[in-house]
Parts: structure tokens; C-alpha cells; sequence
């Protein structure tokens, strides 16, 4: 058991409450906490994604009794994203001062970090309610962060819906436990599939109340609505980060679907793929109609990003390992173009000079899925994983039809027709960080994708999640 | 005593959801609470009804104590969000001077909102028509 | 390696100019000029095996999985473009260099100029189909920055956005197109594609293959009804639109066709598209030149009609016009971009391109007259120039094809491309010269330097095609047919071909439509005419329009609405997933009712129902749920979970303490304003979720879990593994520790969060004044009251030590205790006011959550002293002689880490509302 799975975790913890009781009044110390922790949760990142799959038990009391968290691909590979977009928004937040806009903000990020860290890592369906109700809570308090009317109104309904999400998690936990009796996930998965066919009604109902949960938190449409009002009012850097918390959901979305419900599972085969799909598909029309039609910034990102969670979960019911793989990517490019864009909104807001215009351009053209950045790349691996779908295809074409002349609108308007360059520049490397790792993840899509189609093999053939965890028994 | 108990989770939903569904905050907060009674309630009786087992060791019968320790947590969960919502709720109010939850109540707010995110509103409309 | 870096170079190019800007224009030009003529080079460097008939390829391995690799081919189509487009790029570059102005951005042109030309270039090296996509997409882009150079000017903006649209979305019909292209060949590689014809053309996805592709092309190559885009186009400064609009950008379309022809020709379905999109484009565009009086909206028609006539002889599929294409390709691109350059210099010199203001020119500016007249002929199509050679060719294909139609609309576009050329020459250079407000003359070398070439190359093609032209033909076309080819290229054929009388018919009739060109203007000015813009325009707008409605219906920022919808898809959703599959009847017995229980439920049915109904009454509201939440923990204490009926209570206490301070600040009662029906409907989906929840509930608790649950471990490990009497609670500090402690984050986070949400508040402006009413916190408080919770606070504190350090085997622990010791607090803010708690805000609570949070952190980690995993806990048995007997477990630490995290963050939040409370007095 390698103590190095738990880290990513208690990491982030100890600095923030170390921050909150020595440097609750030093903002240069606590930035200097916070980069040196987020490097240090990168380069963790880094040395777990060449791991092999592993379980860690906690107070060592052997799985399902105790809380295990298993690291495999999957896991791995949203550490190290969120590690990396947290650095570079990291840089951002420092650079433009955003962090001295009101207190704790480094404590509430490390928290964020570990909250986010925390539920990619459990192999525990209860522990990843509590860790969503802490990455949940955290991003409350970074939603808020430097408040005024309009953002702590946003904030209102954020928290409130997001109640009602948790409540439902609540509910459907509730079912699981009293069905099955248990609550580890690869417990579940080795005893769904013993449940008689003639009695599935109510582990049926656990599972759509679950893809539910997980929808609201991956703005599936009909549950989109906190999205728009909470990323276009969120501080820019945050907005930012907030490209990550979409993930959650398409993550739980992909672990559940492939290790607890996959489609061969007698007792739910294609309900959720079933139910994901015109989802996905209103999500996609959704996010692009909203992307044509919006004209501020920050809220037409925030479509956009929704329509890009509609292709990610598209590809994602189609719960082959090819879909898979390609969703994967798509997510990795998805997190990257969604941040560069709201940290572009964010330095737009005073200066819109020609190097922003270049950047926006960049990033634009990268959410819509054209090239020659990764959204091409994306987009292609997508279609070509659903190539017999003509309803997706159109449906993903046409939404980056409408997705590029909306933001082709904005920019024209933005940076052609009302440019500014008074007000002095703000620091652009973050941006370029996030289109450098666009860049890198078009130049690499060889290679990436490769180890990406490994990983998804693996969650479509998850013995080895299952191994990990030990459990014929106590030990 | 199933029925009783299931009676008493559903009023609690009930109740709790035509609160949540209302325009101002202060109801919502307590719709939001009554809605968490309910499932606290809905997650403990996961482990079933057992009368006279409290899970103490020694006592000899016991009920299921892993729901109640999940209960625990999200009892606790619950509170810390409830304090949150109700500053947040009060920050809104003292900052908006009303409490109501909808964004934009009506159109004016609407456009002044979308304004002060951007700073400068588009004008291609008119453009497009010169 | 070679053909990669060819096809890199232009990029590399585009870097330079913000480099080389500050040493001026000259050198700038000059380097990228270098670029191009470097790769324009290195392209000739082949032409020895290219005239063998090879083909040179690259390959470099991108996304294998996928098939989109970096594989490019030189063969003798990609030759032809490449000498075009580099070619006729180093023209543009010199001729930009004198063009625009010194006041413009030259760097940012020349670099979306070089940008754009690595895109052609790609577009017509890509071996592979996802690659050529790749290069495809990018002249979309490109364009649209270029277009939008002049990016102050609405019509750029405009026409840039205009063609971004259109060709963009072309280019993501034909990314469809051609990734159905690569699934029927099972490879997306050209060399592989090219080969497989039959099985192309037997495969039922070839039409909507097809279809896709000419969509792409079609659009690009500005074909009826995609042209309108094109002339808009024109907004962009005239270097620009001489070269995309003569050699490059519109000929991609065409090149597109000309590569897949081998396996999409020669079907009904293309002959009929292709034909019938290009004769349509060529005689309508024509007819449309004739009517512009805008130097460059004339041209711009004119190449739309041009493009028309080289699609029209690629759909004829024979050989024979695929060689005329070919042919036309090239007289087209030079003659075209030979006029643009002139067309650039007469507005340069004159200010002015209304071809009806203009007039006389021939005097001032001899020099464009002559190239002008001799390129304005060669687009005429007269003799002995190579646009005529290029039109008999056509003309004489068109002849040999059925139905009459064919070549009756050819000689009629034939007919009308004479009358505006002529028209265009001589209004523009004949007739009287009018009053120019400065005197015109001609330009520098520089500028008539570029035409001037491309006009040499006009005439000398025109009379020696074999040997200058001829080879390069042969090899174009036979890598486009993929059959050897000898081109017979001539003046004259004799007097037998058909095309030697159409073409005297068509100049003929051209003397004769401009005769009657005034009374023929009349009518075209009286029509009302489908503006393609204006029905563009509308579509996207009403598009743009429908989409904002529909999305600010939707998300029209009301939470309710958002609840109902989730409400609503979550019971749809749930009682489907039920009810599609079969259950089992419960088996469990029911338990018996007592009589307390019994009234106990009815006391909390009631009470939630009055707290629902009486809402508006805040307070009375609050209370009633204070009340049920006291009748639940009752309730748990009855159905053994004694310290579930603790935490119950003690949160109660506290969360209902805290609403009642915020209330104070809020209005105490809320606006009757709700509509009756939206009333009834809340009402309805309140219920019905309820009924459903209840029913669930009742569902589970009349059945046994299907597996043993995991908890009966937990049962027997309690105090042989974890040292504790009580389960629940061994189960929280240690079986499930971790989550506890993701727990005691969450409420760490929670009192930083209200923390720095007050400190932002006090420091902003208020929009109102806290609805507090005298009497409350800040007045004199009732001295008994105020005695009485001096007393209760150390008792509190008492209770809150013992329920800590018995929680492991009795009822209690850290979380309880910490609230305990809160309620303690509360009541003495209650009662003492916020000057009292003011006064006592000097413990820094918030230090409390840093050292709850690293308690509990420490905790966890000491056991990697151990070797164990994180939160492995440990436990001794000591005797402390006033107490029983107790295990000292690591535990116990851990509950001290959740003790100091709830304490804190419940006085944090009674310090922010104390806070919040204090300063507005003074507003």
C-alpha cells in the first residue's frame, strides 16, 4: 500500500489549515504555500499516473468494511488534470491579484484541490458524497470569493441547487446500502450482477437516481441551470477551475457506467446509456443555441461549456471502449479550452489589445472543435467512436457550427469593433500555459490517445479495480 | 410503524418541496431543512426498523449502526451547508435590499446584470442591418 | 522530411514578421518572401520525378489509432497548386508591400497572409484526408482574419464573419463527408482512397458522402447557391482578394474536386451536381457581373462565374474536360489576379470603384491600361490570350454533352462574361475622363511590377501553350484522372469544331447585349431580385434570435423553475427505471404501533404542514420546524439511535439559533404574491414527489437487503478491533473515519467561507438597512435571562467534556460535545447581545478550524509512524481513579480534531452575524 495515494488528499488539508493558523494574515506566505502545494500535488500527480492500479484501505480495516481509494487510469488521469489546471489558475489568480480580493482564498483553493482529489480517488460510493459535499462546499466559498450583489445572488442559487443534488445523493445511497448492503464500489460491482433478474426494481431506481446526482453536477440537460448564473458571475480564475468541477460528474458518470452499471449488468443493461443519450444530445443543442445567442462573455463560455459537456457525455453512453477513450480525451482538451476562455474573459474585462484577440482566437477556435488545436482532435476522435450515429454526428457538427459563429460574433464584436488598450495589461501565461497544453495535446494525441485507449480497456474490463481491492475478506 | 415512518418522510418531502419552490430565500432555506429531515430519515431506515437495539455492544440485540453513522455525517454535512446558506441568503439580502432568489426578476435587472459582467454590451444587431 | 517542412515553412513564416517589423516594411516583405520562395524552391527541387509520373510522399505517424497522420504527397495536382498558390503569393507579398497604407498593421498582415498560404498549401500536400481537413478548416480561418483586416469597417467584420460561417460550415459537412469517405475504404489516406472506386461508388453511403464533400467544396469554391459569401469577401483589402480569389482560397473547392475525382466521378449523381451546380454558377454570376458598377464586385463575379465553369467541366467526368479544368485552373488564377492587382491600383489612383464614375483612364495611367485591356481580354476570352483557349475548351466539351441545355447556358454564360469584361475595360479606361479630385496617375513599379508578370504569362500562354503549359498540364491532369494524359492545347482547330462558331456567337452577342445595355439595365434594376445576403442575414439572424428567446425562456434565472424541472425528471425518471422491470412483494413483518410513536408522527405531520402553510410568518414558520426537527430526534432515541437523537437535538438547538439571529436581519414575513394556479402546481409536484418518497421508503423497509450488509463487521470488530462499545461510533472515528474527517473539512470550509463572506460585506455598500426591530440584540436584556445563561455556560461545558470522553463506548463524542459548548455560547449571545459577544471576539475562531483540521490531520498521519495506513487507529486501556475504566484510543484525538472544527465554526457564524450586526447602527 503505497502511503502515496492518500497524499493528493491530506496534502492540500494540512496546508490549508496550516495557512488558516499561522498565514491567516500574510497573503505572499500563503501563495507561496499554495504554488509549492500544487506543485507538489503535480508531481504526485505525475508519479501516480505511471502506477499501477492499487487500492489504499484506510485505518487499514480491509474493503468493503472499511473506505478504500483505488488509483487506476481513470483516477490517475483526472489527478493530474486537475493538478495542472490548478497550477496554471493558480498563476493566473496570483498575477492578477484576484486572491487579494477577499480573505482565504488559498485555503478555500487547497480545499477545493482536496475535495476534488478526494472523490476521483474513493472506491467508496458514501465517501464520495462527502467528498463532493467538500469540493462543493470549498466552491461556495471561491464562487463568493470578492463577493458583490450579483455574484452572492448567483451564489444563493449555486448552493441551493446543489443542496438539492446532494439531497438526492443522499436518497439514492439509501437505496444502494439497503438493497446491497454495501457501499464499496467494487463490492457493488461483484454483487449487482448476483441480484435476480425478477427483482431489480429498486437497484434500477438507485441507478438512475445516481446518473441523476451525477448529471446535475455535469450540467446535463434538464439539470443545467446553476451553470450559466454560477460560471458567468464566478470570479473569472474561478469560473476557470470551475471547468474541472463539470468533470466530477462526467467522471462519476464514467466510473459508475463502467464498474457498477455497465451495460452487461442484467439488472440495468442499457438504462443509463439509454437515459444519457437524449440528454446528451438536448445538452449539445442546449449549450450550442445558448453559445449562438448569448451576447456577454463569460455567460456564452458557460454555454459553451455546457455544450461540450453534451459531446463528452454523448460519447460517453455509447460505453465502448473506443467512445471511452475518446471521451476521455475530449474531456482532458474540453477542461483546457473552457479555462483559457473564462481566464481570457477575465483579462477582457479591461483591456481587449491584439495579443487577447490572438489568445481568444486560439481558445475559440479550440472549444469548437476546430482546428489545429485538440478540439479537432477531439472532435474527430468522437465521431469517428460513434460512426454509426448520423444523429450524433449532426447533431456535434452542427453545434460547432453554431458554437464557432457565436464566439466568431463576440470576438468581432470584442476585439475588432470596441478593442481597448487603456487600462494597463494583465498577466497573459496562464492563458498561454492553457493553450500550450491544447498545443501538447495535439502535437501528442498519438501517444496520448494510446494511453488513453488503454485506460478505457480497463474501465470496460475492470477486474483489475476489483482486485485491488482484496476482497475475499478480512484480512 | 413502517407506515407511520414512511407517512412522516413523505410529509417531510412534501412540505420541504413546496418551500424549496418558492420566490424568496427565507423559505427556501427551511424548505431546504425539512427536505434534509426527510432523507435523514429516508437514509436511517435503510438499516430497517429495530425497536430496543441501540448498537451498544453488550446489549445483546442490535440494529444496523452503519446507517446511523452515514446519518451522522450527513447530519453534520447538512448543518455546515445550512449555516452557509443562511449567511449567503442574508450577504444577498443586505447587498440586493430584497431577498428574492430568482436572478432576474424582472427584465431591467436582467440586462443591468448581464451589462456590469461584461462592461459593454454588443451592438452587431445593428450592424447587421446598416 | 522534405514535403513536411515545405508544408511548414509558410508557418514558420508567419512568425517572423512580428520579429522583423521593426527593421520596416522592405524587410519584413523580403523575409517572408523568403519563406515562400524557399518552399516554392523546394517543391521544383521534385519536379524531375513528378514529370516521371512519381509521386512524392512523407510520412510521419500523428494519431495512428485514429488514421489522421501528417502524410503529404506531391504528385502533379499538388504540383500545379503549389506553383500557384507560392507563385502567385510572392506576387501578392511584393505588390501588399507598396499597397497598404503605413498607418496599417503590415506585420499582423503579413503574418495572416503567410498563415493563410501554410493552410493552401497543406490543403493541397495532405495525403491524408483528416489531415487536408485539418489545413482545410485553417483557410477558413485564416480568411476571416483577413478578410477582417480592416477590421473598423462593419462590412469587413461582416463579410469576414459571412464567410467564416459559410465555408465553416461547408468544412464540417465535409469532415462527415470524408470520414464516411474513410470508413467505406477502411483508411483515410488518399494513396489508399484513390483506389477504390468501385467500392466507393457500390457503397450505399456513397450519396451522402458525396453530398457532403460537394458541400464542402461547393462552398468554398463559392457555387450557386453558396456564392453570396464571395463578394461580400471583397471588403477585404485588395491584395487579399487578389489572392484568394484568383489562385487560392475559392480554387480549394476546385482542388478538392479535382483530387477525389477519379473515385467520385463519372455516377449520374455527380455528373448531375456538379454539372448542374457549375452551369448554374457560371451563366447566373455572369449575368450578375454584368449588372455590378463596383470594380471589385465585378471581378468578384466574374470569378464566381469562372469557378461555375471549372466545376461544370469537372462533373462532365470525361478527361478531356477534366484537361480543360486543369487548363482553365491556371489562365484563370493568372488573369484574375492580374485584374485584382489593376482593379487595387485604379483605387489607389482614383479613390473611386463605381466603374460609372470612372472613365478615361487610359490617359492618365497608360501603363494599367495596357496590362488592364490585355488581362480584361483574356478573361473575355478573346484571341490569341489563354482565357480563350481555355473557353474553346470548354465550349467544345459543353458541345459534345446532352441535353441542349448544356451548351446553350454555356454559350449564354460565354456571351455574358465578354459583355462585362468589355464593359468593366471600358468604363473604366475609355470614354471622357470626369473630375477626379486629384489627378491620377500610375503607380510605382512596385505596385504594376506583379500584374505585369502575370500579364507576360497571359500572353505567352495564350500563344505558346504546348510548350509552356502543356507538360504542366499532362501532369496535373493525369494525377488528377490517374491516367497519362497529352494535352493538344491550340489556337486553332480548324473550322470543324463546334466551339469556333459558339465563340463567334458569343462575341456576337456580347456586341450585342451591351448595345442594348441600357434598356437591358432597366429591367435588371426594376426586378426584384433575392438578395442572397439579406436572406443570409435573416436566416442567421432570426436563427440568432429564436435561440436567444428560447435560451432566455429557459434560463430565465428562476430557481423554482429550475427545482420543478429537476423534480419532475428525477420522478419521471425513477418511476420508469421501477417500473420497466419486475420486483418482489416486501417479506418483512410489520412492526407494531405503539401509541407514543403514533402521536409523535402526528405531532410532526402537523407540525411540518403548519410550518408549510404559515410560511409567510417567518418566525412562527421556523419554530414549527424547530419542532419537528426536536419531534425526529425523539424519534431516533425510539428507534435505537440514541446518538443520532443527541446530534439531533444539539443541531437543532444551533441551526435554529443561527436562523433566528439571521431573521433578524431579514423582512419577518414574506409578500403574498404568488399566482393560485402556479400555486396548485407546486403543490401538485410537492406532492407527488412526496408520495413517491414515501412509497420508497416503505418499499425498503419491507424487505431485507438481498446480501448480508457489510455492517454486521462492524457489529463484531467494534470492541475486539476498535476498542469501542459503541458501533456508531467506532464506525465514524474509525471504520469510517475518513469519512469524518472529509466531515470536519466540510465545516472547516464552511466557517472560512462565512468568515470571508462577512468581511466582504462589511466592506461594501448595502442596498438596505437589516429589518431589526427594537427589542432585540443591542437592547437592555432581561437580567434574569442574562444570569441564567452565565450559569448555563459552564454546565454546557461540563456536559460537552463528558459526552466527549464517553462517545467511543456510550452516546456522544466530539461532534456533539463541540455543539454543545456552542449552544452554551448561543444562549449567552441571546441573551447578552452582540456587545457582549463583540467583546469576546478576540479568540481567533478561526485559528480554532486551522488546528481542528491539522489535529485531526496529524492524527491520521500518525499512524504512518506505525507503517500503517492513514487513520489506522490505536488504543490503551488506563485507569483514571475517579473515572470507569476507558480506552485512551487515537480515536479520541481524531474526536478532539472534530470537536475543534465544529466549536469553531459555530462561533464563527454567531461572530459574523454579531459582526454584520454591530455597524449598522452607524449607517
Amino acid at each position: 500500500m503505497s502511503p502515496l495515494l492518500i497524499l493528493p488528499i491530506i496534502l492540500p488539508a494540512v496546508l490549508a489549515g496550516g495557512i488558516i493558523l499561522f498565514a491567516s494574515n500574510a497573503l505572499n506566505l500563503q501563495r507561496a504555500i499554495s504554488v509549492l502545494g500544487t506543485l507538489a500535488l503535480l508531481g504526485l500527480a505525475i508519479s501516480l499516473s505511471q502506477a499501477p492500479t492499487q487500492a489504499y484501505f484506510l485505518g487499514n480495516w480491509p474493503a468493503p468494511f472499511g473506505i478504500a481509494l483505488v488509483l487506476d487510469g481513470l483516477s490517475a488521469l483526472m489527478l493530474l488534470l486537475t493538478a495542472s489546471l490548478a497550477l496554471i489558475i493558480l498563476i493566473h489568480t496570483i498575477r492578477t491579484g484576484w486572491d487579494a480580493c477577499g480573505r482565504h482564498f488559498h485555503a478555500l483553493y487547497l480545499f477545493q484541490l482536496m475535495g476534488l482529489n478526494g472523490a476521483f480517488l474513493t472506491g467508496d460510493a458514501f465517501n464520495l458524497f462527502v467528498f463532493f459535499e467538500v469540493l462543493l462546499i470549498a466552491s461556495y466559498g471561491l464562487m463568493v470569493h470578492g463577493s458583490g450583489e450579483a455574484r452572492i445572488r448567483a451564489g444563493v442559487q449555486y448552493v441551493a441547487f446543489n443542496l438539492l443534488g446532494s439531497t438526492l445523493f443522499l436518497f439514492a445511497l439509501a437505496v444502494i446500502y439497503s438493497t446491497t448492503g454495501t457501499l464499496n464500489m467494487a463490492d457493488l460491482a461483484q454483487k449487482l450482477p448476483q441480484i435476480a433478474a425478477n427483482d431489480t426494481g429498486l437497484i434500477r431506481v438507485a441507478a438512475v437516481l445516481l446518473m441523476l446526482v451525477f448529471a446535475v453536477k455535469a450540467a446535463l440537460v434538464p439539470l443545467q441551470f446553476w451553470l450559466p448564473g454560477t460560471y458567468a458571475n464566478a470570479p473569472g480564475p474561478v469560473a476557470a477551475l470551475f471547468a474541472v468541477m463539470t468533470k466530477v460528474g462526467a467522471y462519476a458518470l464514467i466510473r459508475f457506467g463502467t464498474l457498477v452499471f455497465p451495460t452487461d449488468l442484467p439488472a440495468t443493461t442499457t438504462l443509463l446509456a439509454g437515459l444519457l443519450y437524449p440528454a446528451a444530445l438536448a445538452t449539445i443543442a442546449i449549450g450550442a443555441l445558448g453559445t449562438l445567442a448569448t451576447r456577454t462573455l463569460p455567460r456564452q463560455i458557460a454555454f459553451a461549456a455546457i455544450g461540450s459537456m453534451g459531446t463528452l457525455l454523448l460519447t460517453v453512453s455509447a460505453f465502448t471502449p473506443q467512445a471511452t477513450a475518446a471521451a476521455l480525451y475530449y474531456t482532458v482538451h474540453s477542461t483546457f479550452a473552457a479555462a483559457a476562455l473564462f481566464l481570457i474573459a477575465d483579462v477582457c474585462r479591461t483591456r481587449r489589445d491584439g495579443l487577447t484577440a490572438a489568445l481568444y482566437m486560439a481558445a475559440a477556435i479550440a472549444m469548437a472543435g476546430m482546428p489545429p488545436l485538440s478540439g479537432f482532435v477531439g472532435k474527430l476522435l468522437v465521431l469517428d467512436a460513434l460512426r454509426d450515429d448520423a444523429i450524433a454526428w449532426t447533431a456535434i457538427l452542427l453545434a460547432s457550427l453554431l458554437t464557432m459563429i457565436g464566439f466568431a460574433r463576440q470576438g468581432s464584436d470584442l476585439f475588432w469593433k470596441s478593442p481597448s488598450a487603456e487600462a494597463p495589461a494583465q498577466s497573459k501565461a496562464a492563458i498561454l500555459l492553457c493553450l500550450t497544453a491544447l498545443a501538447a495535446l495535439t502535437i501528442a494525441a498519438g501517444p496520448i490517445t494510446d494511453q488513453l485507449t488503454l485506460t478505457a480497456e480497463a474501465l470496460h474490463q475492470p477486474a483489475a479495480y476489483i482486485a485491488a481491492n482484496h476482497l475475499g475478506g478480512p484480512k | 410503524m413502517e407506515i407511520l415512518i414512511a407517512s412522516a418522510i413523505g410529509t417531510l418531502t412534501t412540505c420541504g418541496i413546496y418551500l424549496m419552490l418558492r420566490a424568496r430565500t427565507f423559505p427556501v432555506i427551511l424548505g431546504l431543512s425539512l427536505l434534509s429531515y426527510a432523507v435523514n430519515l429516508f437514509l436511517f431506515i435503510s438499516g430497517r426498523i429495530k425497536l430496543n437495539a441501540p448498537p451498544i455492544i453488550g446489549s445483546g440485540a442490535y440494529t444496523d449502526p452503519l446507517p446511523q453513522a452515514l446519518v451522522l455525517t450527513a447530519i453534520v454535512i447538512s448543518f455546515g451547508m445550512t449555516a452557509v446558506l443562511v449567511i449567503m441568503a442574508l450577504g444577498a439580502y443586505l447587498t440586493a435590499g430584497h431577498d428574492r432568489i430568482d436572478l432576474y426578476a424582472d427584465k431591467e435587472k436582467a440586462i443591468k446584470a448581464s451589462a456590469r459582467i461584461r462592461g459593454h454590451e454588443s451592438d452587431s444587431r445593428a450592424e447587421d442591418q446598416p | 522530411m522534405s514535403l513536411a517542412l515545405i508544408a511548414a515553412l509558410p508557418f514558420l513564416g508567419a512568425l517572423t514578421p512580428a520579429l522583423t517589423q521593426r527593421f520596416g516594411r522592405s524587410i519584413a516583405t523580403v523575409t517572408i518572401a523568403v519563406f515562400t520562395a524557399t518552399a516554392l524552391a523546394l517543391i521544383l527541387q521534385h519536379l524531375p520525378a513528378i514529370m516521371a509520373g512519381q509521386a512524392v510522399t512523407t510520412q510521419i505517424a500523428w494519431l495512428p489509432s485514429l488514421g489522421l497522420n501528417a502524410n503529404f504527397r506531391l504528385d502533379g495536382l499538388s504540383l500545379l497548386f503549389s506553383l500557384l498558390i507560392l507563385g502567385i503569393g510572392l506576387l501578392i507579398q511584393a505588390y501588399a508591400c507598396f499597397y497598404l497604407d503605413a498607418s496599417e498593421p503590415y506585420a499582423r498582415f503579413l503574418t495572416y497572409l503567410m498563415l493563410f498560404q501554410g493552410a493552401m498549401l497543406g490543403i493541397v500536400l495532405s495525403d491524408n484526408i483528416l489531415l487536408l481537413l485539418v489545413f482545410w478548416e485553417l483557410t477558413s480561418l485564416s480568411s476571416f482574419l483577413l478578410i477582417g483586416f480592416w477590421s473598423h469597417l462593419p462590412q469587413a467584420r461582416q463579410g469576414a464573419r459571412m464567410a467564416l460561417a459559410t465555408t465553416g460550415a461547408g468544412g464540417l459537412a465535409m469532415i462527415a463527408g470524408l470520414m464516411i469517405l474513410g470508413h467505406i475504404v477502411g483508411s483515410y489516406d488518399l494513396s489508399a482512397i484513390l483506389s477504390q472506386k468501385a467500392a466507393i461508388q457500390a457503397s450505399p453511403l456513397y450519396l451522402p458522402a458525396l453530398i457532403l464533400i460537394l458541400l464542402g467544396a461547393f462552398t468554398k469554391s463559392a457555387q450557386f447557391p453558396f456564392h453570396f459569401w464571395l463578394p461580400h469577401a471583397m471588403a477585404a483589402p485588395t491584395p487579399v482578394s487578389a489572392y484568394l480569389h484568383s489562385a487560392t482560397m475559392v480554387k480549394a473547392g476546385l482542388f478538392l474536386m479535382a483530387r477525389l475525382w477519379p473515385v467520385l466521378s463519372g455516377t449520374p449523381e455527380w455528373f448531375w451536381i456538379v454539372t448542374g451546380a457549375g452551369l448554374i454558377t457560371m451563366a447566373f454570376a455572369a449575368k450578375v457581373a454584368l449588372f455590378k458598377d463596383d470594380l471589385k464586385a465585378i471581378l468578384a463575379y466574374s470569378t464566381v462565374s469562372h469557378l461555375g465553369l471549372i466545376t461544370f467541366l469537372l462533373g462532365l467526368g470525361t478527361k478531356t474536360a477534366a484537361t480543360a479544368a486543369i487548363f482553365h485552373i491556371i489562365c484563370h488564377a493568372t488573369f484574375k489576379a492580374a485584374l485584382f492587382m489593376l482593379a487595387g491600383i485604379v483605387d489607389h489612383a482614383t479613390h473611386i470603384r463605381d466603374i460609372r464614375a470612372l472613365g478615361g483612364l487610359r490617359r492618365a495611367m497608360p501603363i494599367s491600361f495596357g496590362l488592364a485591356t490585355i488581362a480584361t481580354l483574356a478573361m473575355a476570352g478573346i484571341p490569341p490570350l489563354n482565357g480563350f483557349l481555355s473557353k474553346e475548351m470548354m465550349l467544345e466539351e459543353a458541345a459534345h454533352t446532352a441535353p441542349w441545355i448544356i451548351p446553350a447556358l454555356a454559350t449564354i454564360a460565354a456571351l455574358l462574361s465578354v459583355a462585362y469584361a468589355l464593359r468593366f475595360l471600358t468604363y473604366t479606361f475609355l470614354g471622357p475622363t470626369p473630375a477626379y479630385a486629384h489627378a491620377p496617375h500610375d503607380p510605382t513599379p512596385g505596385l504594376w511590377l506583379p500584374p505585369a508578370i502575370l500579364v507576360v504569362l497571359v500572353v505567352a500562354t495564350g500563344l505558346a501553350p504546348m510548350p509552356l503549359t502543356a507538360w504542366l498540364v499532362d501532369v496535373a491532369t493525369a494525377a488528377t484522372t490517374g491516367a497519362p494524359i497529352h494535352a493538344n492545347i491550340a489556337l486553332w482547330h480548324g473550322l470543324d469544331p463546334p466551339a469556333l462558331w459558339m465563340s463567334l456567337a458569343v462575341i456576337g452577342g456580347a456586341i450585342v447585349t451591351l448595345g442594348l445595355y441600357p434598356a437591358l439595365r432597366r429591367i435588371w434594376d426594376a426586378t426584384p431580385k433575392p438578395q442572397a445576403k439579406a436572406i443570409f442575414d435573416a436566416s442567421l439572424t432570426g436563427l440568432t434570435q429564436t435561440a436567444a428567446t428560447l435560451i432566455e425562456k429557459l434560463h430565465n434565472g428562476s430557481l423554482s423553475r429550475a427545482f420543478s424541472l429537476a423534480l419532475l425528471t428525477i420522478l419521471t425518471l425513477g418511476f420508469y427505471a421501477y417500473h420497466s422491470a419486475e420486483s418482489l412483494p416486501g417479506t418483512r413483518a410489520l412492526t407494531p404501533i405503539a401509541l407514543a410513536p403514533a402521536v409523535g408522527v402526528a405531532l410532526l405531520i402537523t407540525a411540518a404542514i403548519a410550518a408549510t402553510t404559515l410560511h409567510r410568518k417567518r418566525l412562527l414558520a421556523l419554530l414549527l420546524v424547530g419542532i419537528v426537527g426536536l419531534i425526529l430526534s425523539a424519534g431516533f432515541a425510539y428507534l435505537s439511535a440514541p446518538d443520532l437523537a443527541l446530534t439531533q437535538i444539539a443541531v437543532e438547538v444551533v441551526t435554529i439559533a443561527l436562523m433566528l439571529l439571521a431573521l433578524n436581519f431579514l423582512p419577518k414575513t414574506t409578500p403574498r404574491k404568488t399566482a393560485a394556479l402556479r400555486k396548485a402546481r407546486d403543490a401538485a409536484l410537492a406532492v407527488t414527489t412526496g408520495v413517491a418518497t414515501a412509497a420508497l421508503a416503505y418499499a425498503l423497509m419491507m424487505r431485507e437487503a438481498i446480501f448480508p450488509p457489510i455492517s454486521a463487521f462492524h457489529l463484531a470488530q467494534s470492541v475486539p478491533g476498535a476498542g469501542g462499545h459503541n458501533a456508531v461510533n467506532t464506525i465514524i472515528v474509525d471504520f469510517r473515519g475518513y469519512d469524518t474527517y472529509g466531515e470536519i473539512i466540510v465545516l472547516g470550509i464552511a466557517a472560512l467561507l462565512i468568515f470571508a463572506l462577512t468581511e466582504n460585506l462589511l466592506g461594501t455598500k448595502w442596498a438596505t438597512r437589516p429589518h431589526q426591530t427594537a427589542g432585540d440584540a443591542g437592547d437592555p436584556h432581561p437580567i434574569l435571562l442574562q444570569t441564567a445563561t452565565r450559569l448555563i455556560l459552564p454546565m454546557a461545558m461540563l456536559v460537552g467534556c463528558y459526552l466527549f470522553l464517553r462517545g467511543h463506548n456510550q452516546p456522544g463524542g466530539g461532534f456533539v460535545a463541540g455543539l454543545v459548548f456552542a449552544i452554551g455560547f448561543v444562549l449567552q449571545y441571546i441573551a447578552s447581545g452582540q456587545d457582549w459577544t463583540a467583546a469576546r471576539r478576540r479568540i481567533p475562531y478561526h485559528a480554532m478550524i486551522g488546528a481542528g483540521v491539522l489535529v485531526a490531520s496529524a492524527t491520521g498521519v500518525g499512524s504512518f509512524l506505525a507503517g500503517r495506513p492513514f487513520l489506522t487507529s490505536n488504543y490503551t486501556h488506563i485507569q483514571l481513579p475517579p473515572l470507569q475504566d476507558f480506552e485512551l484510543a487515537t480515536a479520541a484525538l481524531f474526536d478532539l480534531g472534530v470537536f475543534l472544527c465544529v466549536l469553531g465554526a459555530v462561533m464563527l457564524a454567531l461572530d459574523a452575524l454579531a459582526r454584520l450586526a454591530k455597524p449598522q447602527e452607524g449607517r
